[in-house]
């Protein structure tokens, strides 16, 4: 039952995870009035870039490829989506968080391994990022693991009921909602991939499978992260209501994308570690103190 | 344990005298104690006790002394397998091999008794018996010594003083006697001797303010001697603080502060804070590989301190269990960048690259190393980090928790610098001809691996220690079934994250194997922005790899400068006294004048 379980979430971040993602690349095109590709063009792109033959850089640029994309398969099997759960009890917030490492290391190990400095670059910036909105992310968090005495997501998920957590968090969802847009490397914390500045960073040396197999890990990337902000902020609910929420959510973090530039790197890190992290200390404060709604 | 320790005091000999047989002879001897010791310690009932050079009782084994010796001697043993080979490049070889026996008497020693005194005693051997070792290595490493031998003087002097305060209150040396009383005497009493022998352990493991010692000396020391400080060494005071939180009804002793932490506690956990903050934010930055080494191990001395300062079911746990990890992991790094710098020769981050094609095997040890260092699953490193998150989270502790975090997300930076500048990225020309470590340095490396990686699936036999002393100490244990790891915010299962990791890394591999090969092209086949290259040397991204980052705290205040200006105050006024003393005119005069003077004053 729980292979079949984890089988469910793994198809549906790929067909969900990618035909949102074309959603996404039309949304944007529209806003900025173009017309846009089709909305299944990331799966023409996917199967394109996986059937042509490619070139490696030796065995830890193909090792990093692999473990990029297994590390953000385990952490995705964790994350509930919808009714589908898993491992009930067993999704402890800070076990996701830290199994998705795993796949940035394998991700930002393969991509220095090619030897292109421009690579370098963008794995020093994407991890600096890191530590910017981490931080934020996990204070703000964490006052809800308190409040709910439990760190798994399933058991938050589920103690919402009706109300839901963006209205008795709702700094915390903000700060959370910012964090996410860096998480997903979204403008205007878009410095680590940046194509026109440092040509795409660490994605400088990819071609042909190598970049399909992680444009692949970020979509289940993307699925994953967004999918733990509507289980913990929007009460899950069931399979076609979790995407519903989660449409709206991606939705609006592709608005707010296509319409804004770039921060420095250095900007973006100073922005988190004032802004989001004061926010996250005023909502601990609130829920230390019972002021929940 | 009696004959044990009496082993390695003669071991030391037979080391020297052996090693001017045979150099290699040396590192064998240590390696047959560590061994020996280990399965002695392994077997030992907890709670025997012995007596040694005929004072009665004054070895005790407790659950604390097990863990402890356990760590030291795993460390003990890869370093000197390690040290077979490496032996060859020391400068004193038969010094240098008595000496590392001798600060394995040393601490095993002080882990074995709870007298004050004899802790003491055995607390300066392994502290002399390393600081002779220090300044064996690179040229700067004399001028380390400096530090080194003043900040352990600084603390073992504070546990000195302690140590006869008590024993002028109840008029004995024994630790366990004394924690029994210590709970009715006036509070500005309790402070002082709590603090006075906290202050050996914090020197001992590198937490601020008494941090600056680790950069000079782990950045200078011999190379495989390094692994030992770090991994070992520091781990001493670890045990201070750990044996005093534990044996002294802190709880009781000083009032509630915030959370059911205890003022003291707090005191020591925000020292904690301000160690991983310093740790994280200067490793970022150090361009040599075993400063930036050096001050993860403040970042993480920081951290086991909360956890032990925690003192709580889960908390204390943590902190314990972080004790091992960091253990292990810095012995490995620190043997990797030995056997990094036996072939190469060199330290500074910048002047190697891709050394991965030419030694993967000691690539692999430093990238588990730095996976455990960075707390990600599967391997030990996680297991304690959780557990230190989850009580801090439970407590409501957020502070602190946000000091947690960033030391745990920085240490992601930190540790990728070298993994990018060392081992990966273009290879240097110079470096063209460096084969793989010899095989007896890579035994010591992948038998870490296996331990890093085999605690942190199947955690239970640390956590059976770990519990003990929780037991030992009277707190309520870590509660784990099998795999499963239990707090009162949820629970985990590190088998099952093991496996899903597995599932996800054959579906990667499945994926990868059924789509068409790749072609493989040489490092210098590479998008270059249309120039044309002649030297891929410079093509390598590793100098000031954070400087964006670096760049924002410029100008931070920094101990280590304080430090310095107080020598030279010190010396200003010995310069002073100088002038006064030299056989000069002026000096001549000014006495002749000041006696005239006096002559005058006194007579009229």
């Amino acid at each position: 039952m729980t292979a079949l379980k984890v089988a469910g979430i793994f198809l549906t971040a790929f067909f969900f995870g990618l035909t949102f993602e074309g959603i996404g690349r039309k949304i944007t095109a529209r806003v900025q009035r173009r017309y846009g590709p089709p909305w299944y063009q990331n799966f023409i792109d996917l199967f394109k870039t996986l059937s042509k033959h490619g070139y490696t850089h030796g065995w830890i640029f193909d090792f990093g490829v692999i473990m990029a994309l297994g590390g953000i398969i385990a952490s995705l099997g964790f994350v509930p989506v919808g009714g589908i759960v898993a491992f009930p009890g067993m999704d402890n917030f800070f076990v996701i968080v830290y199994l998705f490492t795993i796949g940035s290391l394998g991700m930002a190990m393969g991509m220095v391994g090619t030897g292109n400095p421009w690579a370098s670059i963008g794995v020093a910036r994407a991890l600096t990022l890191m530590l910017g909105y981490e931080v934020p992310y996990m204070i703000s968090i964490g006052s809800m693991l308190y409040f709910y005495r439990t760190s798994s997501i399933s058991a938050i998920m589920s103690a919402q009921g009706g109300d839901w957590n963006l209205v008795k968090f709702p700094i915390g969802a903000l700060v959370a909602l910012i964090s996410l847009q860096g998480m997903l490397g979204k403008e205007p914390f878009e410095a680590p991939m940046a194509p026109a500045e440092i040509a795409s960073g660490p994605m400088v040396e990819l071609s042909a499978k190598y970049m399909g197999l992680l444009m692949l890990m970020n979509t289940f990337m993307e699925f994953a992260e967004i999918s733990l902000f509507v289980d913990l902020f929007l009460g899950g609910g069931t399979y076609f209501v979790f995407l519903l929420k989660y449409l709206v959510v991606w939705v609006l973090v592709v608005l707010i994308s296509s319409v804004l530039p770039r921060f420095r790197i250095e900007q973006a890190v100073y922005f988190y570690w004032t802004v989001p992290i004061i926010l996250a200390f005023v909502q601990v404060f609130m829920t230390v103190n019972g002021f929940v709604f | 344990m009696q004959s044990l320790l009496l082993y390695l005091a003669v071991g030391a000999l037979v080391g020297y005298f052996l090693s001017m047989i045979n150099r290699r002879l040396g590192p064998i001897v240590l390696l047959a104690l560590s061994l020996y010791g280990l399965f002695t310690l392994w077997n030992m009932p907890i709670g025997s006790v012995e007596g040694l050079f005929g004072f009665e009782d004054i070895l005790q084994f407790t659950a604390l002394s097990k863990y402890f010796s356990i760590i030291t001697l795993i460390v003990f043993s890869c370093y000197a397998f390690f040290n077979i080979v490496w032996i060859s490049k020391a400068k004193r070889p038969h010094a240098f091999n008595a000496l590392s026996i001798l600060t394995l008497f040393g601490t095993l020693g002080v882990f074995l008794t709870p007298h004050l005194i004899a802790l003491y005693i055995f607390w300066e051997i392994a502290v002399v018996a390393s600081l002779f070792i220090v300044p064996m290595g690179k040229e700067e490493s004399k001028k380390a010594t400096i530090w080194y031998i003043v900040i352990s003087s600084i603390g073992s002097y504070m546990f000195l003083y302690g140590t006869f305060l008590l024993y002028s209150k109840f008029g004995t040396f024994n630790l366990f006697e004394i924690s029994g009383n210590i709970a009715s005497e006036s509070t500005g009493f309790k402070w002082l001797v709590s603090l006075l022998l906290l202050g050996a352990g914090i020197a001992k493991s590198g937490i601020f303010p008494l941090h600056v010692w680790l950069r000079n000396v782990h950045g200078n020391a011999p190379d495989t001697f390094s692994a030992v400080l770090s991994g070992q060494l520091v781990k001493m005071g670890s045990y201070i603080i750990a044996l005093l939180l534990g044996a002294f009804p802190i709880a009781t002793m000083f009032s509630q502060f915030y959370a059911g932490v205890n003022i003291f506690s707090y005191v020591l956990i925000w020292l904690g804070n301000i160690s991983i903050l310093i740790g994280t934010f200067m490793a970022i930055k150090q361009n040599d590989m075993k400063m930036l080494m050096a001050y993860s191990t403040v970042a993480n001395g920081g951290y086991i301190l909360i956890g032990l300062a925690l003192l709580d079911q889960v908390g204390f746990a943590g902190g314990l269990f972080h004790v091992i990890n960091h253990a292990l992991a810095a012995t490995m790094i620190f043997l990797s960048f030995a056997a990094v710098v036996y072939r190469t020769g060199t330290t500074k981050i910048d002047e190697m690259g891709g050394l991965i094609f030419k030694m993967p095997v000691t690539f692999v040890t430093y990238l588990v190393g730095i996976i455990s260092i960075a707390g990600i699953p599967p391997t030990s490193g996680f297991v304690s980090k959780w557990m230190i998150f989850q009580s801090l989270i439970s407590k409501g502790m957020f502070v602190t928790a946000m000091f947690a975090f960033v030391g745990s997300i920085g240490s992601f930076l930190y540790v990728f610098r070298p993994l990018a500048g060392v081992f990966l990225g273009q290879l240097k020309r110079k470096d063209k001809d460096v084969k793989e470590a010899p095989i007896v340095m890579l035994i010591p490396m992948i038998i870490l691996v296996a331990l890093t990686i085999l605690w942190g699936v199947f955690p239970q036999q640390v956590l059976v220690w770990v519990t003990d002393v929780q037991r030992q100490f009277g707190m309520e244990p870590f509660k784990f079934d099998g795999t499963v790891l239990y707090s009162s915010l949820g629970h985990w299962d590190s088998w099952t994250v093991f496996v899903m990791f597995m599932v996800g890394f054959i579906i990667a591999a499945v994926i990868y194997i059924l789509m068409p090969k790749g072609k493989k092209i040489p490092l210098d086949d590479q998008y270059t922005s249309g120039e044309f290259l002649h030297n891929f040397d410079l093509y390598h991204y590793a100098t000031k790899y954070y400087a964006f980052l670096e760049r924002e705290y410029e100008g931070h205040p920094s101990f280590e400068d304080w430090y310095t200006s107080i020598v030279n105050v010190l010396k200003a006024i010995g310069k002073g006294v100088d002038y006064f003393v030299r056989r000069t005119a002026s000096a001549y005069t000014f006495w002749m004048a000041l006696v005239l003077a006096l002559l005058l004053w006194v007579r009229w």
